[in-house]
């Protein structure tokens, strides 16, 4: 855990930062999937660049809520939760997107992150002092599970992988320059 | 001076699209770069950045600061000329292992011992991405390319200890495996009052190894600070060095704790003192009057 | 004047001669120092005002090869270095020989040499020329008797050649001062004695036929003494060069060498690089960054500068490169003239690419041609060349003083506030120039590059936008071929009989020009200045009347020739005059090939 955050101690994390630690993740987590969509919508991988759009705007409505239950109990109190402090804990890795990438390997992909999210908050509830922290923890400890659930769903309703599906080369070979 | 305004990384973000795979290393290596000229917080119309030829030279493009995607091999000569120009500006210098240390490789010695406050990032792929995946200065030994198909005979060059052995007052390396420490370690790079150099291991997807991959670095990557390395000791530094391509450290190798008056600096001197003999414009010529 | 008295003391025996023109020669070891004695000649007579161009010539070694200068002095404005020798002072016969054809003797050569090495060889004789006289001097013997040493053996020589032909004895006496005065007392004055010793030698032994050059028209202090490496660093200067990134290549290096004296009293920079390629790339960095920029070089190194060279097109960058020619290919004669780099400066490098090419003729004009060349490079945003070569680098001129107020300086044009409210760096205009912008400026960010862009400078690789880019960088230069200034002609329009060259051929031509026209031929002659892109009009319009004409170029191939044959219909009497370098042309042969034009068919 000590890799997705740097400088924040559980123990004594009150509730406003707790909740702007919860808004950056899910901040993160929508510029990641964003600036993915446009590697792939850029190389041609439509199905899973549309799936990521779409993962983009569910991270950003997770966000605004976190954001209005923040303004709503600690108004404009100033931050001190800094968004360099973390680092890929919701947010899918950097690498987890290749060209022509299955809507399979997307919803894959957006599956590990919502796990990489829910591990992260298990875990840094056993650091956790605070009693309104702890709920909020679990809260979205149980909501990342739900978001499992949805993804889960999504991949159900797919048909069988075929064998070439995860193949991430066209017929075309990579463009020399 | 006024104030400094305060600047966010995404003020650095041109709309230009990089054109790199998805997945590339140097994705995370753009964000870490934004972050850190943010957090340096000079506008971008005051920093050049200079690249030569190769997928990462690319990355001038994708900022909002004047940039030069130049030739290949030619960054540090070039970056050179726009630092002696204007000393005022921030200089960036962005390139690939192949452009740093194969083609553009007789630069970077002459960079380190001029020492002007500039920053070379090289983002070391161990691979030629641009060109389709051939052997690059920094393959491993036996590697088996397109262009060695039986295995490479050749060691690789290790650009860290070439670069301490040059003499350069800043050494680091870094991966986008962990691009916040990236990010800080580009900002400490350019904040260091003279040549810098940060060796930023950015994976290959296209064509790279697969123990090169982030998620090797991720589990792979040791911090120097977490072996209690002195960033003034040199010689330690040159030890730790000698362990590329095996370890993945990150973090500063070398920081030379009296950094001497860069060569721009040195400059401005020499010009105070000689303006002095300037003869008005019109006069010049008379400097080859026969009395 | 001192001069003049002498003549007069050397007349009592012979008639005299009073010349307006004295070409003088001498040769032998390195370490002998004919070059220094060259120079103190050449020195004293311009400071006493007379007109004098000295050219040196040397082995390939560092040191200890043979060494030899030739030093023409004129009361009027001199053309070139001259054909044979009035005078020659061989110090050894076989450094002499070296030379050949670069130190010709004629029936009218006074040859002094020294005693001790005998009389002249069987080799002289073969080459058919009987000197007028032949002068055996004890020198070394001259120099031990009144210096106490050897070392002054060129003081001797200096008053040798005062005593004998009035050469500015006030001069050379001045220079002594100069160059010894700081050195102890002790050699100041030996070197005195030396000068006195050959001034009385030369009186005790008067030529057979006395001659002596009349005095000088222009008056003491009056005149620049310069070579062209340095007349070009001057006039970069002037222009208000403010990076100059090179490495060392002989023979352009002198320019790198004045520049870093001179250079950062003007708040410039200059760069010794660690190769030619970093030397061009540090000048255009320099030039990204908004300053007048600069590199220098010869052959091998235009060579390396090549693929930057296009990166400066491209990138639509002013860079003044300055190719001082030598012999090519390769390393060729690193220390003789030649032509031959005329394609490799329009030509080399890959792509569409046109880029400006200007020569100076002389020291004089190195001046006006490198501040043109800022000039062209500022405004139409583009690297230009200027060729230069060896001769003109390094040989020394004595010239009038440049007035430099008649010289006006452009500067690159600069994006207003409003364009900068929506920048494109590579805007499509009706010129074809485009504001530019540099680091540091708000508003003008943009992305250089090697690669093809849009107005933007976004990269692009649309065939539409490349089409339309090259069509800009080359309609940006049209304007150039319609500067009727940057060529000079003389004669009658109508002429038959025509002369072309350029660079250092052209001096020769000049005189070749004045004397054919003396023998009566209708001849005209035209010097370009800019070489590429091919000014089609002048050309056209100067040919129109021409049925005998030579393109007179120090190349094999005869470079020019061929590029007027590619860019338009040159007459078919009109003929290439070309042969490699370090084989100087003579005005009289010039002439002599002209008029035989005539016997030619057509």
């Amino acid at each position: 855990m000590t890799q997705q955050t740097q400088g924040i101690d559980f123990a004594t994390l009150s509730l406003r930062d707790a909740l702007d630690l919860a808004v950056l993740i899910e901040e993160e987590a929508r510029d990641r999937y964003e600036e993915l969509a446009a590697q792939l919508v850029l190389h041609r991988t439509p199905a899973a660049a549309h799936f990521f759009t779409k993962m983009m705007r569910v991270e950003e409505i997770h966000r605004k809520e976190l954001a209005e239950q923040r303004a709503r109990l600690f108004g404009t109190q100033p931050s001190t939760v800094r968004r360099e402090q973390l680092f890929d804990v919701e947010a899918p890795d950097y690498d987890a997107v290749r060209m022509n990438m299955s809507h399979r390997a997307a919803l894959l992909t957006a599956l590990k992150s919502e796990v990489k999210a829910h591990h992260f908050f298990t875990e840094a509830l056993r650091h956790v002092g605070s009693v309104e922290v702890r709920a909020l923890f679990e809260e979205l400890c149980d909501e990342e599970i739900e978001h499992q659930k949805l993804v889960k769903a999504e991949l159900d309703k797919l048909p069988p992988p075929t064998r070439d599906e995860e193949d991430d080369f066209s017929d075309d070979e990579p463009v020399a320059q | 001076m006024t104030a400094p305004e305060p600047f966010q990384a995404k003020d650095y973000k041109s709309d230009l699209k990089p054109i790199w795979c998805p997945g590339c290393g140097d994705f995370g290596v753009l964000q870490g770069l934004y972050r850190a000229l943010a957090a340096i917080g000079r506008p971008p119309h005051e920093v050049a950045f200079i690249s030569g030829i190769g997928c990462s030279s690319r990355i001038p493009g994708y900022t909002t600061a004047y940039g030069f995607n130049s030739v290949h091999g030619r960054s540090l000569p070039i970056a050179q000329g726009v630092k002696l120009a204007n000393p005022e500006l921030l200089v960036v210098v962005a390139g690939g292992d192949g452009d740093g240390f194969s083609i553009g490789g007789g630069h970077v010695a002459h960079a380190v011992r001029r020492n002007l406050n500039i920053t070379y990032l090289v983002m070391d792929n161990q691979v030629y991405g641009l060109t389709k995946g051939q052997l690059s200065p920094t393959s491993p030994k036996g590697l088996q390319t397109v262009t060695s198909p039986l295995g490479s005979l050749e060691e690789p060059v290790n650009p860290l200890l070439f670069l301490l052995a040059y003499g350069a007052g800043f050494v680091a390396q870094g991966t986008p495996a962990d691009m916040p420490g990236l990010a800080s370690l580009i900002e400490e790079a350019i904040r260091y009052p003279g040549f810098s150099f940060v060796n930023i291991q950015s994976p290959c997807v296209t064509f790279g190894e697969d123990d090169q991959q982030l998620k090797v670095h991720k589990a792979k990557m040791k911090s120097l600070a977490s072996l209690k390395h002195d960033p003034a000791d040199q010689l330690r530094a040159m030890d730790l060095a000698r362990a590329y391509g095996t370890e993945l450290y990150t973090g500063v190798f070398y920081r030379n704790p009296n950094p001497p008056l860069p060569y721009e600096e040195l400059i401005k001197i020499r010009q105070a003192e000689e303006s002095k003999k300037a003869r008005p414009r019109h006069n010049i010529i008379d400097a080859y009057l026969q009395k | 004047m001192t001069h003049a008295q002498l003549g007069l003391a050397c007349c009592s025996a012979a008639p005299h001669i009073m010349v307006d023109d004295l070409i003088l020669g001498m040769a032998g070891a390195g370490g002998d120092g004919v070059v220094s004695a060259g120079e103190s000649l050449l020195s004293a007579a311009s400071s006493e005002g007379y007109h004098a161009m000295m050219t040196k010539s040397f082995g390939s070694q560092i040191r200890g090869g043979e060494s030899s200068c030739r030093v023409r002095l004129s009361t009027k404005k001199v053309l070139n270095p001259g054909g044979a020798l009035d005078v020659m002072v061989a110090l050894n016969w076989e450094d002499f020989f070296k030379f050949g054809a670069e130190l010709p003797l004629s029936v009218d050569t006074v040859l002094i040499h020294e005693e001790k090495v005998g009389p002249p060889p069987e080799t002289l004789a073969a080459r058919g020329v009987v000197p007028r006289e032949v002068l055996s001097v004890p020198i070394s013997e001259l120099t031990k008797k009144s210096a106490g040493s050897d070392k002054a053996k060129t003081s001797v020589v200096l008053g040798l050649l005062s005593g004998w032909f009035g050469i500015a004895r006030d001069g050379i006496a001045r220079g002594l001062k100069k160059k010894f005065g700081n050195k102890g007392e002790g050699l100041l004055e030996a070197n005195e004695k030396a000068l006195a010793a050959g001034i009385e030698y030369a009186q005790a032994h008067p030529l057979a036929q006395a001659r002596t050059i009349a005095p000088p028209n222009g008056t003491p202090g009056s005149k620049l003494l310069c070579d062209g490496n340095d007349m070009t660093a001057a006039a970069a200067l002037f222009a208000g060069v403010q990076f100059f990134g090179g490495y060392p290549i002989t023979p352009s290096t002198e320019i790198m060498q004045t520049l870093t004296r001179e250079i950062w009293k003007y708040g410039g920079t200059v760069l010794q690089c660690e190769d030619e390629i970093a030397g061009i790339g540090a000048s255009v960095g320099a030039s990204f960054a908004g300053k007048k920029s600069m590199t220098a070089t010869s052959g091998p190194g235009m060579d390396l500068k090549a693929e930057i060279l296009g990166l400066a097109t491209i990138a639509e960058l002013p860079l003044v490169l300055v190719d001082v020619q030598r012999g090519g290919p390769s390393t060729g004669l690193p220390t003789k003239p030649e032509q031959s780099d005329l394609f490799a400066a329009a030509f080399s490098g890959h792509g569409d690419v046109l880029r400006p090419v200007l020569a100076p003729t002389d020291v004089e004009d190195s001046f006006r041609i490198t501040v043109e060349a800022f000039n062209i490079a500022e405004h139409y945003q583009t690297p230009v060349i200027i060729l230069s070569d060896q001769e003109i680098a390094q040989r020394k001129e004595a010239v009038d003083r440049i007035d430099t107020t008649k010289f006006e300086i452009l500067e690159r044009l600069k994006p207003s506030a409003k364009e900068l409210e929506s920048y494109s760096r590579f805007k499509l205009t009706e010129s074809g120039i485009s504001p530019i912008s540099h680091p540091g400026m708000k508003g003008g960010n943009y992305l250089g590059a090697g690669i093809e862009h849009n107005e933007k400078g976004d990269p692009t690789s649309g065939g539409v936008m490349h089409a339309k880019m090259n069509q800009k960088r080359f309609k940006k230069l049209d304007p150039l071929k319609q500067r009727a200034d940057l060529f000079e002609l003389h004669g009658n329009p109508t002429a038959p009989f025509a002369f072309v060259a350029w660079g250092s051929t052209a001096g020769v031509c000049r005189e070749a020009y004045a004397l054919a026209k003396k023998a009566g031929l209708d001849v005209k002659l035209l010097v370009p200045y800019l070489l590429w892109p091919i000014a089609e009009q002048v050309y056209g319009d100067f040919f129109a009347s021409v049925r005998h004409g030579l393109v007179v170029e120090l190349s094999h191939q005869g470079q020019l020739y061929r590029m007027l044959r590619m860019q338009l219909d040159v007459p078919r009497g009109v003929r290439s005059l070309a042969r490699s370098g370090a084989n100087p042309f003579q005005p009289a042969e010039l002439v002599t090939r002209l008029e035989g034009l005539k016997e030619m068919p057509q």
